[in-house]
């Protein structure tokens, strides 16, 4: 069982960097978080160097001085987790929506479904793989923020605390797509799907004037950013965890769903 | 070492269309038994059946005893499957691909090795071992089809329609092939070939819109003037003329 699914593994990783798609989207998204996490840390010392300039004076602030809620983890990190998590929106659905689809447009499903492996053993690799593509896109990313940590002697647990919550945010979108990967034979349409469902899920602000005051708090309960937000700053909650990984869960249970319902078409 | 096929009263229905209807019929181990029949016959549905790719909407496929419905991984462990227009992964190398197929068929270090080199050189891969799948022409890619269907030396070999869109000599090359598996293997061969059919197939089970048609030996068609002269007195030509277009 765990050779075969290892096979499955190997043979996804050399597909998935056998196409520029993997590149691409790697170069994208190590690029642009470098760039933004850049821009947070240079508008984190434009500000420390205005209080901390002699000009500023009054508004209750002593001159020299920096307030405390200016600092690394609420100007960089913070706002730095938020777009980390818009771009991981916009970068995976291109990696998942080839893996399964791709495999029922040219066939190769009927090669691998009749060769003995068990639908849940190709669903298992097929999403274990995507969510070692999203580690490695997060790893390349991490290189900004562990300099800044080093440096500004912020905790090593808050940079830890980030990149737990984007590999649970991260692998949540990918759940998604590889979903809607599984129930199609179209590329575009399992993009499609795989960017409009997390965009959903995101966050339900705007159903909240539609609906009433406790449907739109229930709403909030099931909404993504509502289970990532608290990871950028520092904390590592079991229920966001929990809930993460449940959607992975479902994620993988709707793949296997769907190879096992092509059987019964 | 080869493997009867039993089929009970196969019926496959899409919505309100039937593919296949009601077939029964048997193969015997070490045949070579031809499915033929036009476009749409349910020569396709069958084996995707059989191969447990595709669930029957009624009755069942055993293999040696075994129930597709019920247990088809140990069906198609006994089973190898070179489908219609290989489905190969064009970005892998022969042996690459190769390999992979066998891991996913459980083998593994010295037997893996070996039931590559085997399969590789019973087809005549060799020359192309290294290359991408993507570049091979379409004889090479319907051989190395069949040699990852072989990769477990199965009981049963499925190959749907492998000579087609193939150079005469690769369709006289593959046919070889095939038909050296006679007696040690049974072969479910589906094609649209009937001069194939009559050329290597032991027996011969004629479908029409997901009927059995007829079903002869190779001594009762050939009795009867020819495997054509059949397909034409039981389907008809106006299905023959639907299944040539």
């Amino acid at each position: 069982m765990i050779r075969r699914v290892l096979a499955l593994a190997k043979k996804e990783l050399r597909q998935l960097f056998a196409s520029p798609i993997a590149y691409v989207v790697g170069t994208a998204y190590v690029a642009l978080t470098g760039i933004y996490f850049f821009q947070h840390l240079v508008g984190y010392n434009q500000l420390l160097f205005v209080y901390q300039s002699e000009g500023l004076t009054g508004g209750g602030f002593d001159q020299g001085t920096v307030p405390s809620q200016i600092n690394v983890l609420n100007e960089v990190f913070v706002p730095s987790a938020d777009d980390f998590g818009l771009f991981l929106l916009v970068v995976l659905p291109l990696v998942t929506m080839r893996v399964f689809a791709e495999e029922r447009a040219n066939g190769t499903d009927e090669l691998l479904l009749t060769s003995g492996l068990r639908p849940w053993e190709v669903a298992l690799a097929k999403h274990a793989v995507t969510y070692l593509f999203v580690l490695l896109l997060l790893a390349g990313s991490a290189i900004y923020p562990a300099v800044v940590v080093a440096r500004a002697g912020l905790g090593f647990e808050h940079l830890l605390a980030l990149y737990i919550g984007q590999l649970c945010y991260g692998c949540a979108i990918a759940s998604i797509g590889l979903a809607c990967s599984s129930f199609t034979a179209s590329q575009i349409v399992a993009a499609v799907l795989g960017y409009a469902i997390p965009f959903v899920l995101l966050d339900f602000a705007w159903l909240s004037n539609t609906v009433s005051e406790d449907v739109a708090a229930r709403l909030r309960e099931i909404a993504l950013l509502s289970h990532y937000g608290s990871f950028a700053r520092g904390v590592i909650e079991l229920a966001n965890v929990v809930y993460f990984a449940s959607i992975v869960f479902v994620g993988w249970l709707a793949s296997l769903t769907s190879l096992e319902l092509g059987r019964a078409r | 070492m080869s493997a009867r096929i039993e089929a009970l009263g196969v019926a496959k229905r899409f919505g309100p269309v039937v593919a296949l209807d009601a077939l029964s019929l048997e193969v015997a181990p070490g045949e070579i038994f031809g499915l033929i029949g036009p476009n749409g016959a349910g020569k396709t549905t069958f084996i995707r059946i059989l191969t447990g790719y595709w669930l029957a909407s009624e009755g069942d496929v055993r293999v040696d005893g075994v129930s597709v419905t019920r247990e088809r991984f140990r069906v198609q462990a006994r089973l190898g499957y070179a489908c219609e227009q290989p489905k190969l992964y064009a970005d892998h190398t022969v042996d690459a691909f190769l390999r992979f197929m066998a891991e996913v068929r459980g083998l593994g270090g010295a037997r893996l090795r070996a039931a590559v080199g085997l399969s590789v050189e019973r087809m005549g891969l060799e020359p192309v071992r290294r290359r991408r799948i993507g570049v091979l022409s379409k004889g090479f890619r319907q051989r190395v089809a069949l040699a990852q269907a072989l990769l477990h030396d199965p009981a049963l070999l499925v190959v749907d329609e492998p000579t087609v869109g193939l150079d005469p000599a690769q369709q006289i090359e593959l046919r070889r092939i095939i038909a050296g598996f006679r007696g040690t293997h049974t072969v479910l061969l589906c094609t649209h070939q009937l001069h194939e059919a009559e050329m290597i197939c032991d027996r011969v089970a004629l479908l029409d819109r997901g009927r059995l048609a007829a079903l002869a030996t190779a001594e009762e068609f050939r009795a009867g003037g020819s495997l054509e002269a059949l397909f034409l007195a039981r389907v008809g030509r106006e299905s023959a003329a639907g299944g040539a277009a």
